[in-house]
């Protein structure tokens, strides 16, 4: 189980759509934003690996101190990126792969717009319980 | 990496010693540094000296514990005192010399054999050439040898007698020296690695110590694996020596650990790095920082850790930086990627070199204030002050000076001493300073990477330090610039982050504006989260709070309750207040991309798209606030581009009491039940407004005042054309039109046309029927006031090709002439009376091609004015006729708008007559023109005319107009410009001086004799000038002058050139014009022959029912040159009427051809009876006329 991990959606166009802080125990000295700003830089290098690898989940792409960013791109380039200081490389890739699923039923939906913010609570439910259940 | 000492950072230079005969030290030393390797050199001028080179008395290095892990001195004492090799240098005239001279040099030698004997120095022997003769003996040179225990190669004889030999020479000491002091080095080493592998030592010091001097060893020798190998055992032996040594209180012990370590490490990563093995020195890094960073230490001198582990981080970033080996690409490093792509960048090492140096400070403030706290609770207790507190003789240790006895001597610290002293030395720096230069560069270095994020990232950092530095501007430009990013890319929570920050700032910076702007700006941020937070994690987040709904109110409170004055802000330090009064009004501009369009949007929608002027019409002003709490307006106020039409809209029961302005004014003023702007909810008014003047009439802006010192002006914009919310259109909400019509909503348009003022006056253009090609033809204008005066009016007239092959305005026509003109605009005229009154300068009149300009007299109600315009076709073509007048209704308001009338009408071109030609021979003459027979391809056998013979040319002109024709007169006229005369024309009837009329259909036809006086065949007849008018006109007065009439228009026909040849035989039909029912008459047929040539001839006559005929039948006949020859003979009609003569048919034997007469030419009319003709003058003889 990771002590700290945050999981953020982030639509094609960059803007994020989905987020949620699954951290089993909140660290006090770091903020909630620094993990967002810390996502939030490593969009530069999914950027730019997104395009040489055929793979959509990119392990271990960006390092901040002891957290490693994770990020799962999908077909229409939404990506799934996840901080976490764990090294259970299999749980996150079946996390994503998951999450990957729960986010296409919320593209099924006709009311949805895709690119506009997921506000589904099935959808965070599920998404914290998955974090529990893999990371 | 300029902390460490200069002999850590660069590779050890291998140093040799020269004693005695000082004046070739510079030419030695100087041709070793510059030989690859380079040796440095010890140079001791005389042998008296060589006592430096002697070693301390070694304590035994087994004995006890040691001291420490590494001396500080050590490297630095074997780089620059303690040489590989010694050279003594004597003069061979010393060796050579008197046996004192020679004494003297065994004494040095002994002496100096003794210096070195001890540290396994090895000597060289010199023996300088100081002239060309000297030479020494072989004995001597033995003797010397064996005196100085040293091989025969080391004992050397410089020569220098000239270039060549002295750069011999030296290239021989050199690589003694070479070889020599590597053998040393590695002696040196191979001794210690003895020891090392007999673990021949007490401690784990020792163990590392020998390690450390084996791999230094290796490196004098330029043995870069063999060094790393060492230095890595070293650093190996140091971790697993951590848990174990005891000698040092534990605080000290770690950091001198930390020392040795980052010593070891910074050679192990210097080595890797210039090796070019980038991956291997970043696992090493990665596995240096992993391995201590749990090795905090005691919680008095964490802010030591920290630091240590920043400094890792920078000296390895500067490393990198000045490293050249290349980065390996990030394909090449294949699927597993243990590393990501910023590992191999400076930068990444940079900024987190800042962000340790920043968790350093966090604990030294920790610890300050802890220590303070604690020293204050104790009471003074005399700690002596930590100056006399210096590095000790080992690499990481510290001890006390102490200045006893007039003797310095090292005590050691103990631990609580220590830590006083690292909190003295910590406050010493400005650590802000050195954060933010960090962060700068690798915000400088990411930039160039094009990693806008992370840069963004560095220089959010950066902004937190300047933040926390107190230097607020500095930090609000940077977090200016990245709340830029955010908001672009819509993260809205760390755009809250960045906005709390800049509020603090512009508080701090006493700028009310900024502080309004951001606050609104953080008020509006689609954050919904209702959660509430526990009041223990406040302290987590920046000054902006926790991003809840809750905290939005908040702040929209904060901010609203500052505009209506009832509350001000202090800053932080308090020295100024933000407040916003009577002496600092604000007004906020909101443009449509300004950030603050979610705090107030605004939208103009007229109902119409067109009004007219004066008319009213409906618009719908639609205001939305994202700010969560609602809104109250107090007075909203509409600009146009029109600024009479702007209005202010209050609400209904606050009369306008403040409102002391003139009526004029007030009547813009307009009330509604409710100003209130909820939160993303459209406030829609609807109100009709009178449109101003012609033209377009456009909403710009609407102006909100809140309190009385508050107003937002906000650009509108078109529904139509309006753009979604930046950071709202992603959000989950309702989402409603401005407007209550949704086709409004996608159509609506804040700006409006206001048509033209209707004209009132009628301009009518008047035609009669197509304009004939050459005529002037006229086109009456007529203007009649209904209901305007007209005043300073102008007419525009314009000629367009109705087939849009173009306007033919002058520029196009630019070579003027009338030729390429089709349609020409000749004359613009008023009616007489007024043209005769304006011929002065104020009657503007211009007169183009294509286009014209006339101006109109004033004229009242009521009245008319008419003109003509007079246009000429020069080819038939229709065209377009445009005319507008502009005037103005009245001439008081010189501002005012003209009015204008267009008038189009199209005016077709049409040929008048039409004119034809036709060549014929005179009746029953043939001349034989060799052309017919042979005719050239190219030209027509019919434009064929012999010369000298007379011609018959039949002109006919064929009205094809709608109208009747008058003709005036039709001629030919020869052009004079041929040469001379070439042809006569004559008119075979005398000029009539009537007019033929001639109705539309109408052909008229008239003869004219030509006779070639010339043989050319391009023969120029002339032109054919038919003069007309028309019949309508003849009647009417003549409009512009009497010529007009006299001279009509005038169609020019020209007549093809003809091919003038001379016939050598001409053929005459003789015959009388009519034939009585059986009287005979005679016939005859005239050969002349033309030519100097004998002509033979062959005729036969066929006989004819009608006619009983004698002569000869079927013959042949010899023409002599400029002769006739006739054939005769007498006919006896036998049948009245039209009848065929005889046929007879004349061959040319020389040009094979024959003589045939028309058919026409070979019918005569036979009366029954003698006929009687009755005229004037009597009986007259029928002429032959020529008919078709």
């Amino acid at each position: 189980m990771a002590s700290t991990a945050c999981f953020i959606i982030v639509s094609r166009n960059d803007i994020p759509i989905y987020e949620a802080e699954v951290s089993s125990t909140l660290k006090k000295e770091e903020a909630a934003h620094e993990h967002q700003f810390i996502l939030h830089a490593a969009l530069d290098i999914v950027q730019d690996l997104a395009w040489t690898t055929s793979a959509m989940f990119l392990k271990a792409m960006d390092r901040f101190n002891d957290l490693t960013v994770s990020v799962y791109v999908t077909a229409g380039h939404t990506r799934l990126m996840l901080l976490h200081d764990s090294r259970n490389e299999d749980g996150i890739k079946s996390f994503f792969q998951e999450v990957h699923e729960l986010y296409i039923k919320i593209l099924l939906n006709p009311l949805y717009i895709p690119g506009s913010r997921i506000t589904s609570s099935y959808f965070d439910t599920k998404v914290r319980g998955l974090a529990r259940k893999y990371l | 990496m300029e902390d460490y000492a200069e002999e850590l950072r660069t590779p050890p230079v291998s140093l040799i010693c020269l004693v005695g005969y000082p004046e070739l030290h510079p030419t030695i030393s100087g041709f070793l540094h510059s030989e690859q390797p380079p040796i440095n050199v010890l140079a001791l001028p005389e042998f008296s000296k060589i006592s430096h080179l002697a070693g301390k008395q070694k304590g035994n290095l087994d004995s006890g514990n040691p001291g420490g892990i590494l001396k500080r001195d050590w490297l630095i004492k074997h780089r620059t005192r303690v040489p590989s090799v010694v050279a003594a240098l004597f003069g061979l005239d010393h060796v050579s010399g008197d046996p004192a001279q020679w004494l003297q040099v065994c004494t040095d030698l002994e002496n100096l054999k003794s210096v070195i004997r001890g540290r396994n120095i090895k000597l060289v022997v010199v023996l300088v050439q100081s002239t060309f003769k000297d030479d020494v003996s072989e004995d001597r040179m033995i003797a010397l040898r064996k005196r100085a225990e040293i091989d025969s190669k080391y004992l050397v004889v410089f020569a220098q007698n000239d270039t060549s030999e002295l750069s011999q020479s030296l290239n021989r000491l050199a690589s003694i020296f070479a070889e020599l002091s590597n053998t040393y080095y590695r002696e040196e080493g191979r001794r210690i690695k003895a020891r090392l592998e007999k673990k021949s030592f007490s401690s784990a010091e020792l163990n590392i110590r020998c390690c450390f001097k084996v791999a230094v060893y290796a490196e004098f020798r330029r043995d870069w694996v063999e060094a790393l190998r060492f230095y890595e055992e070293a650093y190996h032996a140091l971790h697993e020596m951590i848990a174990l040594s005891t000698r040092l209180p534990p605080i000290q012990r770690l950091v001198e650990m930390k020392a040795v370590a980052e010593q070891l490490h910074f050679k192990v990563s210097t080595l890797l790095l210039h090796g070019g093995k980038v991956i291997e020195a970043i696992t090493w890094f990665r596995q240096h920082i992993s391995s201590y960073k749990r090795l905090v230490g005691a919680p008095e001198v964490v802010f030591l850790h920290w630091e240590w582990i920043s400094k890792q981080f920078l000296v390895f970033a500067e490393l990198l930086e000045t490293s050249s080996a290349t980065i390996p690409s990030t394909a090449s490093l294949g699927s597993e990627r243990p590393f990501t792509e910023w590992e191999f960048q400076p930068a990444y090492y940079y900024q987190l070199a800042a962000h340790y140096l920043r968790e350093k400070r966090y604990s030294l403030d920790l610890s300050l204030s802890t220590s303070e706290t604690s020293r204050q609770m104790e009471g003074a207790t005399t700690i002596e002050s930590p100056e006399s507190v210096i590095p000790s003789v080992y690499v990481g240790q510290f001890a006390r000076l102490l200045d006893q006895d007039f003797a310095l001597a090292m005590q050691p610290l103990t631990d609580g001493e220590y830590v006083l002293y690292a909190l003295a030395e910590g406050k010493r720096f400005q650590d802000s300073y050195e954060i933010i230069a960090l962060f700068r560069k690798s915000f400088e270095s990411y930039n160039n990477l094009k990693a806008q994020r992370m840069a963004s990232y560095c220089s959010n950092q950066m902004a937190r330090e300047y933040f926390a530095a107190g230097d607020f501007n500095n930090a609000k430009q940077l977090f200016d610039s990245i709340a830029g990013l955010y908001r672009q890319e819509g993260w809205v929570t760390l755009l809250w982050e960045i906005l709390g920050y800049l509020r603090e700032c512009s508080r701090n910076l006493g700028s009310p504006r900024d502080f309004i702007e951001y606050s609104l700006e953080m008020a509006a941020l689609p954050i919904l989260s209702t959660a509430g937070v526990e009041p223990s994690n406040v302290k987590e987040y920046g000054p902006a709070g926790p991003a809840r709904h809750s905290q939005r109110e908040n702040i929209q409170k904060e901010v609203f309750g500052l505009l209506k004055g009832q509350s001000t802000l202090m800053s932080k330090e308090g020295d100024c207040s933000l407040t916003v009064g009577e002496d600092q009004p604000l007004r906020l501009e909101i443009d449509p991309v300004s950030p603050l369009r979610v705090v107030f949007l605004g939208s103009v929608a007229f109902h119409d798209q067109t009004v007219k002027p004066g008319g009213s019409t409906l618009l719908t002003l639609s205001l939305l606030s994202q700010l969560p709490l609602p809104v109250e307006i107090d007075q909203l106020e509409i600009q146009f581009n029109q600024s009479n039409c702007n209005f202010t809209i209050k609400k209904s029961p606050e009369l306008p009491l403040t409102e002391s302005s003139t009526g004029e004014q007030a009547c813009h003023v307009k009330t509604v039940p409710i100003l209130t702007l909820e939160a993303n909810k459209w406030l829609r008014l609807t109100f009709d407004i009178k449109s101003g003047q012609s033209g377009k009439l456009e909403c710009l802006s609407v102006i909100a005042s809140m309190g009385h010192h508050f107003t937002i002006c906000c650009r509108v914009e078109s529904p139509a054309s309006m753009e979604d919310m930046p950071l709202w259109k992603f959000e989950d909400r309702v989402e409603s039109f401005p407007t209550k019509d949704p086709a409004l909503a996608f159509s609506g348009q804040k700006v409006i046309q206001v048509e033209e003022p209707e004209p009132q006056v009628d301009l009518i253009l008047h035609t009669s029927g197509p304009a004939l090609v050459g005529e002037n033809f006229v086109v009456p204008v007529t203007i009649t006031s209904k209901g305007h005066a007209v005043h300073s009016g102008e007419l525009k007239i314009n000629l367009v090709d109705t087939r849009g092959a173009g306007f033919l305005s002058p520029r196009e026509t630019e070579p003027f002439s009338s030729d390429s003109l089709h349609v020409e605009l000749v004359g613009i005229s008023g009616s007489s009376e007024e043209h005769e009154l304006q011929t002065g300068s104020e009657n503007i009149k211009k007169i183009q091609a294509s286009f014209g300009l006339l101006s109109v007299p004033f004229l009242e109600i009521g009245e008319s004015w008419s003109g003509k315009l007079e246009i000429r076709w020069h080819r038939p073509k229709p065209i377009m006729l445009y005319v507008s007048l502009g005037y103005l209704p009245n001439s008081k308001e010189t501002t005012a708008q003209k009015v204008h009338v267009h008038k189009s009408l199209q005016i077709e071109g049409k040929t008048p007559v039409v004119i034809t030609h036709r060549f014929m021979t005179p009746f029953r003459r043939d001349p034989l023109l060799l052309s017919k027979i042979k005719p050239a391809p190219d030209s027509d056998p019919s434009l064929s005319l012999a010369f000298n013979e007379t011609s018959i040319l039949i002109v006919s002109a064929r009205n094809c107009t709608e109208v009747p024709l008058r003709l005036i007169s039709i001629s030919i006229e020869v052009d004079r410009d041929e040469i001379g005369l070439s042809c006569t024309v004559r008119q075979s009837n005398e000029i009539s001086t009537d007019l033929t009329l001639l109705v539309p259909g109408e052909e008229f036809k008239r003869v004219f004799s030509v006779t070639p006086e010339v043989a050319s065949p391009k023969l120029s007849v002339g032109t054919v000038c038919l003069r007309w008018t028309r019949d309508s006109e003849l009647g009417q007065p003549p409009h512009s002058g009497e010529s007009e009439l006299v001279t009509g228009v005038v169609t020019r026909h020209k007549l093809p050139n003809v091919n003038a040849e001379k016939a050598p035989l001409v053929s005459i039909l003789e015959c009388p014009p009519h034939a009585i029912l059986g009287v005979p008459f005679s016939f005859h047929v005239r050969i002349r022959n033309q030519t100097q040539l004998l002509q033979e001839i062959k005729y036969s006559l066929e006989d004819s029912q009608s006619f009983l005929s004698s002569g000869p039948h079927n013959d042949a006949a010899f023409i002599l040159p400029h002769s006739e020859h006739i054939l005769g003979y007498k006919l006896v009609p036998l049948a009245s009427g039209q009848q065929q003569l005889p046929r007879i048919s004349v061959t040319s034997v020389r040009y094979s051809t024959g003589l045939h007469p028309s058919l026409a030419a070979c019918t005569v009319f036979v009366f029954p009876s003698q006929p009687h003709f009755k005229t004037n003058g009597g009986v007259e003889e029928p002429k032959p006329i020529c008919t078709e």
